[in-house]
């Protein structure tokens, strides 16, 4: 514990930094601009500006202070859509229209916004404290991996990634797949060997992470909003004079505590992310609540709080497995991870001790932030409600606009905008046929990473497959792979069997 | 049937991607025990097994895009090649200026409003990420910050 408090104690001696207050508040706030924009999410505004942060130059922890407040700004500023047009700003506030848009339509929209400011902020610090106190522990005990183990973990991360994210477990799969092909091409770090490079030269360092992203979170985004383009303005309830009372926090406490813990535990495991988080807390709620249940979807306080303590609390608890294992918890988060790789930071176990400045100064940032968000939300919150007017047919050119300066600011190349164009169309197409882009990312990220360690395991057991399941962390990891696997089958099969028992037959 | 066209064409690179795999990737000696080969070949059947399961069992049954969509699409796809065509000629402020006139014109707004749209955002953008952050963008004719 003494040394969790002088570490935390390094970290804000970088968070404060002037500098570094500044890129807080600026990630913040465009963070909750974007997540407040209907259709554009987290991981879609942290793509975008990512080219754009790189190409600032800022050192490595001041570029992912940045990034990561962005992030979790976004997942703040997703229920103000939510609440204001019944249209969740991303995947994770699904759950917040439920409750949310109720009370704005009877009249109470400054009442549900300035509740969820406090449910939002609670759950994100809550699950900031859970990761200073857990993530050095965790990273000590994830420096005892072996490759083999390290193995172990991927399979994991991968199989709970197809059973929990999309429809069809098998289209998650090949999503993960086509990452982890995209990331063999290029010259194999082992032999020097190149790999499907067809002689191109521009392909010998492999397919630059910032256009993947780029192409698969910005450009395929574009031709989505221009597809599903709605002419007009979007009506908006406005916001009213109503603030949240005692009687609503006294009534919704525990709802947010627990909340907040469900939401940071799914969270950490890998491939989900907010918007399973919300659900089931949302879910958890509504048994929590018994027989009092008849308000739930017509504008419960407990129905609105939960779900975005949860999904605040769940965005923390991505980074844990980031930060900790090197292994990101989601879509959003393996684009952070691909962050820190460009600014030649190898993240994993040690990241806490040899870039504590990294580790710590991220933490710290986000007690800032948090609060910092707070004080953003609760005043500011008409100002962010007026954006929401702003027709979408401006918005969307400028999200080329934005791709453009990002990749050409770095590559200066213009055939790369063309690449960022192709990948784009390809994402479309992607999300077109229920192909869920975020493990595509993941794969990607990962692909080197998994490679590596099956390699480096295959060569101290001199080819000797066995190795792979030899120590009780990678059985125990497997184990987890096959649960992570069959039980939500199993539970999904049983509440089929369950529904059609009780049809008449 | 459109999600079997898909997962045929994927499986079709998917079946190149491993044919190289298998045949053309080879270090000169063996450094580890799978060498540069082994990880592409397991990705590929893997690959091959789910896209096979993919076929046996689709799902989506058409895009469901209207006609006027595609022809939207088709648009805004030439408008941003054209504009990646334009953008180290004409330079970021010009090129921008074009882009975002005809884009916000395409998705509904007034050509006037498109047109002040357009030529705020080249400039802005421009004194804001060339000027005040000092990224690297084409000036293209215009004398140069």
């Amino acid at each position: 514990m003494q040394e969790v408090f002088a570490s935390l104690g390094t970290g804000f001696g970088v968070a404060l930094a002037p500098f570094n207050i500044m890129l807080v508040l600026i990630g913040c706030f465009a963070g909750t601009l974007i997540g407040a924009l209907p259709g554009i999410g987290p991981i879609n505004g942290v793509a975008i500006l990512l080219p754009i942060a790189y190409g600032l130059g800022l050192p490595p922890e001041s570029a992912l202070i940045l990034l990561a407040g962005i992030y979790y700004g976004a997942e703040y500023g997703g229920r103000i859509s939510s609440i204001l047009l019944n249209v969740p700003g991303d995947a994770g506030a699904v759950m917040t229209t439920l409750d949310g848009n109720p009370m704005a339509k009877r009249g109470e929209a400054g009442r549900a916004l300035s509740l969820s400011a406090i449910a939002s902020f609670v759950g994100g610090t809550f699950a900031v404290i859970l990761m200073s106190m857990f993530g050095p522990a965790l990273a000590r005990f994830a420096v005892t991996f072996s490759p083999s183990d390290y193995v172990a973990l991927m399979v994991f991360a991968f199989a709970s990634l197809a059973s929990l994210v999309g429809k069809n477990p098998w289209k998650t799969l090949m999503g993960a797949l086509i990452g982890l092909m995209l990331a063999t091409m290029g010259i194999d770090g082992n032999t020097g060997v190149p790999r499907f490079t067809f002689g191109v030269p521009d392909l010998l360092a492999g397919i630059d992470f910032l256009i993947v992203v780029i192409g698969l979170f910005g450009m395929a985004e574009l031709f989505h909003l221009v597809e599903q383009q709605v002419t007009g303005k979007l009506q908006t309830l406005p916001v009213d004079s109503s603030f949240v009372r005692m009687a609503d926090l006294a009534r919704t406490k525990w709802t947010i505590l627990r909340a907040s813990i469900i939401g940071f535990f799914i969270g950490i495991l890998p491939g989900t992310g907010a918007s399973v988080a919300s659900a089931v807390a949302y879910g958890a709620e509504k048994r929590a609540a018994g027989a009092d249940t008849s308000e739930f979807g017509k504008g419960d306080v407990r129905g609105l709080a939960a779900p975005e303590a949860a999904n605040n609390a769940a965005a923390s608890g991505a980074m844990v497995p980031m930060l900790t294992l090197g292994i990101p918890g989601s879509g959003t988060t393996a684009i952070l991870l691909g962050a820190l790789m460009l600014f030649n930071v190898q993240p994993g176990p040690l990241l806490f001790t040899q870039h504590p400045e990294i580790a710590w100064g991220l933490i710290a940032s986000m007690y800032v932030g948090n609060v910092a968000l707070l004080i953003i939300n609760l005043p500011l919150v008409g100002l962010f409600a007026r954006m929401l007017t702003i027709p979408q047919h401006y918005l969307t050119p400028l999200i080329a606009i934005l791709a453009f300066i990002g990749v050409y600011s770095i590559v200066g190349n213009p055939f790369d905008l063309f690449l960022i164009i192709l990948l784009g169309m390809f994402g479309w197409l992607l999300r077109k046929m229920e192909f869920p882009l975020a493990p595509v990312i993941l794969g990607f990220v990962l692909g080197g990473l998994f490679e590596d360690n099956l390699r480096r395991a295959l060569s101290i057991s001199a080819g000797d497959w066995g190795i792979l399941v030899e120590s009780w962390k990678s059985l125990a990891l497997y184990g987890l792979a096959v649960l992570a696997v069959v039980l939500p089958a199993t539970l999904s099969y049983l509440n089929k069997r369950r529904a059609r028992d009780r049809a008449p037959t | 049937m459109i999600d079997r066209i898909f997962a045929g064409t994927l499986l079709l690179i998917t079946l190149a991607y491993g044919f190289i795999a298998f045949t053309l990737i080879k270090a000169p000696f063996q450094y580890d025990p799978i060498g540069p080969e082994g990880w592409p070949q397991i990705l590929a059947i893997v690959a091959v097994i789910c896209l096979i399961m993919l076929m046996i069992r689709p799902d989506v049954d058409s895009l469901d895009t209207s006609r006027p969509t595609w022809i939207k699409l088709a648009c805004a796809s030439a408008m941003l090649f054209a504009y990646a065509e334009l953008y180290e000629p004409l330079g970021f402020i010009i090129a921008t200026a074009l882009f975002a006139t005809l884009m916000a014109r395409l998705l509904g707004a007034a050509w006037g409003r498109s047109a002040a749209f357009g030529i705020t955002i080249g400039v802005a953008g421009y004194l804001v990420c060339a000027g005040l952050m000092g990224l690297n963008l084409p000036a293209g004719p215009l004398p140069k910050i």
